[in-house]
């Protein structure tokens, strides 16, 4: 068992590592010069001797992969510079916004597995109008974007029916309009998987076999085709999680939610780089941890794969 | 085969939300081409025409979408972004294709160590969040239509190459294209006239559903100002100059988010009403 794990995580080494790369290669590669921005952004008009001087200090001058290997090295001690629009560090910039995101981003995937479970259900068990009307519905929810869906509640529920407040203090009272638009769109697009897989499984001929002998149709559905379609749903939920973070910054920035999104939209306006790599390469981590994690405990609750590894 | 027309004609019962699904899909594609063209035939006032003095009207004759806070005519504007929105998304679309095409095919064709390495590097870029990446790259180029395409090109394109690489590899291993290479067939007569021909049809309904969901990001992201610039007539932009006055005039909201939906409809129900039409397999009923 310890030998899976380990041997996992060596194969997850090369990954990280590529991430961390084209993390430091976009900054590198990006227009403009990061010295002579700074210099104009404190209001000093810069001479060539200056830029080559601070170029030094930051050891701007060496080649490209000595400069990687030293920002790797600060990375993995979390440094990752300080914001140029604050001053402060990057790190701790992000971390005061963080947990708010997150707590947006689990609240809308638990939202969204739970109406992919039932949009897909509801597809495949239903009748075949109301299932027309589910796959119809389910079509609406994956076009309708999320930031005119915020809009249209934020209408609704906050300035007609007044349930909600738009100021909010970040308390779970706030969450719930900000998970719900973000859940709806991701829980169909799931939903749509959910069905697609239970059709898939319903043209097997164990399936029939179960109609043949008059197992009924909930009974099919949750212990026959259930567990064979459980392990690639926990992956593609777990991979939901990268929308989710994503699309946290449309909805963040229309309710108001303290998280990262203002954070890195004014930082996108005021090209402040080493916030916007932060961002990446934090987002980039909790996004892959999940599916590294997703990934083991579907090999660990399929006893044909738990057994595989055993063997090993 | 006594089951045959029994089967047949709940195929046929199957079939009949997706075909209608396309022909709705296909309609409403028609009528945003048929709308765009014929814009100019309207008499309505160009997309970037101000007139202060009607600022933030509600619908009416001369204005029948209503004007905007600049006096613009919402209508005018709605049209003009038609090019702007859904070529923006063609154009990501196509630069995604330029390199996943490529990418995928050479993967899934040559397999061996050439496979396992273009497949790692796709890995790389899939590990970050999609629309995290195209921020990031939208970041370091500086807010523009151009930046958000190629952010969303960027982050899009190895999910569109790992789909690619599967169909390849389906493909390659059909009976027919065996037996074509057998016979002697030249490599490249065996892709050209066996693999492609394959590919097409399920390659088709993915362009189509990740059109719209290219659709969909390239339209949030103007949507918080670092896609399309102002006075640029694009959807999400429109919402986006719209939301100051989100109390005082609802009816900007309305009609350029009514646009978005409906433009990403079109694409995910000609994707799915393809799909379901080449969907041969037959769920057993209870």
């Amino acid at each position: 068992m310890l030998k899976f794990l380990l041997t996992r995580f060596a194969t997850a080494l090369p990954t990280v590592l590529g991430m961390s790369f084209v993390a430091f290669a976009i900054v590198a590669l990006a227009p403009g010069d990061p010295v002579q921005m700074e210099l104009r952004a404190m209001g000093v008009v810069p001479k060539p001797e200056d830029i080559a001087a601070l170029k030094a200090e930051y050891g701007l001058d060496q080649p490209f992969f000595i400069r990687y290997g030293a920002w790797l090295w600060r990375a993995l001690h979390l440094d990752f510079g300080t914001s140029v629009a604050t001053g402060r560090s990057v790190i701790s910039e992000i971390g005061l916004y963080m947990p708010a995101t997150l707590t947006l981003a689990l609240s809308a995937l638990f939202g969204a597995v739970v109406i992919s479970l039932v949009l897909g259900t509801l597809a495949i068990m239903a009748h075949r109008f109301t299932a027309t009307g589910v796959r119809v519905l389910t079509i609406l929810l994956v076009s309708v974007p999320s930031f005119w869906l915020a809009l249209l509640f934020i209408h609704i529920f906050i300035l007609n029916l007044g349930w909600a407040r738009l100021i909010g203090d970040g308390t779970v009272y706030d969450l719930i309009l900000p998970a719900l638009t973000l859940s709806l769109g991701a829980g169909a697009a799931l939903g749509r998987f959910v069905y697609e897989r239970a059709y898939a499984e319903a043209c097997e001929d164990y399936v029939r076999l179960a109609i043949a002998k008059g197992v009924t149709p909930v009974r099919i559905l949750v212990c026959h085709i259930g567990p064979r379609i459980i392990g690639p749903l926990t992956t593609v939920w777990a991979n939901a999680l990268g929308g989710l973070l994503g699309g946290a910054v449309i909805v963040e920035s229309i309710f108001g939610w303290p998280g990262l999104g203002q954070l890195i939209l004014q930082a996108i306006g005021q090209r402040d780089f080493p916030v916007i790599q932060g961002y990446l390469v934090l987002m980039g981590l909790i996004f892959f941890a999940m599916s590294f994690v997703a990934d083991i405990v579907v090999i660990l609750a399929d006893p044909q794969l738990r057994r595989k590894v055993s063997n090993d | 085969m006594t089951d045959m027309p029994r089967r047949y004609t709940m195929l046929n019962r199957h079939l009949a939300p997706g075909r209608v699904g396309l022909v709705v899909g296909l309609i409403l594609l028609g009528c945003f081409v048929a709308l765009f063209l014929s814009r100019g035939a309207m008499g309505l006032p160009g997309p970037e025409k101000m007139d202060l003095i009607a600022r933030l009207a509600p619908p009416s004759p001369a204005h029948p979408l209503g004007t905007d806070h600049l006096g613009r005519d919402l209508a005018a504007r709605l049209l003009a972004a038609i090019s702007v929105s859904l070529g923006a998304a063609l154009t990501a679309m196509s630069m995604i294709l330029a390199i996943a095409l490529p990418w995928g095919g050479i993967a899934g064709l040559v397999g061996g160590r050439t496979d396992t390495v273009l497949m790692r590097l796709a890995d790389i870029i899939m590990a970050f969040p999609t629309l995290v990446l195209a921020l990031a790259v939208i970041g370091f180029m500086g807010a523009s239509l151009e930046a958000s395409i190629i952010g969303v090109a960027a982050a899009w394109w190895p999910s569109t190459a790992r789909l690619i690489r599967s169909l390849v590899l389906s493909a390659k291993e059909r009976d027919f294209v065996r037996a074509a290479y057998l016979s002697g067939a030249s490599r490249q007569r065996v892709i050209l006239r066996h693999i492609v021909p394959q590919i097409l049809p399920p390659l088709a309904v993915i362009v189509s559903l990740e059109t719209a969901s290219v659709l969909l990001a390239l339209s949030s992201l103007s949507f918080l100002g670092i896609g399309a610039q102002p006075p640029t007539p694009e959807w999400g932009a429109m919402l986006n100059e719209a939301r100051p006055f989100f109390t005082q005039a609802p009816h900007m909201l309305i009609a350029p988010g009514v646009a978005v939906v409906l433009a990403v409809v079109t694409f995910n129900l000609i994707g799915e009403g393809m799909r379901d039409i080449l969907d041969k397999r037959q769920a057993y009923q209870w």
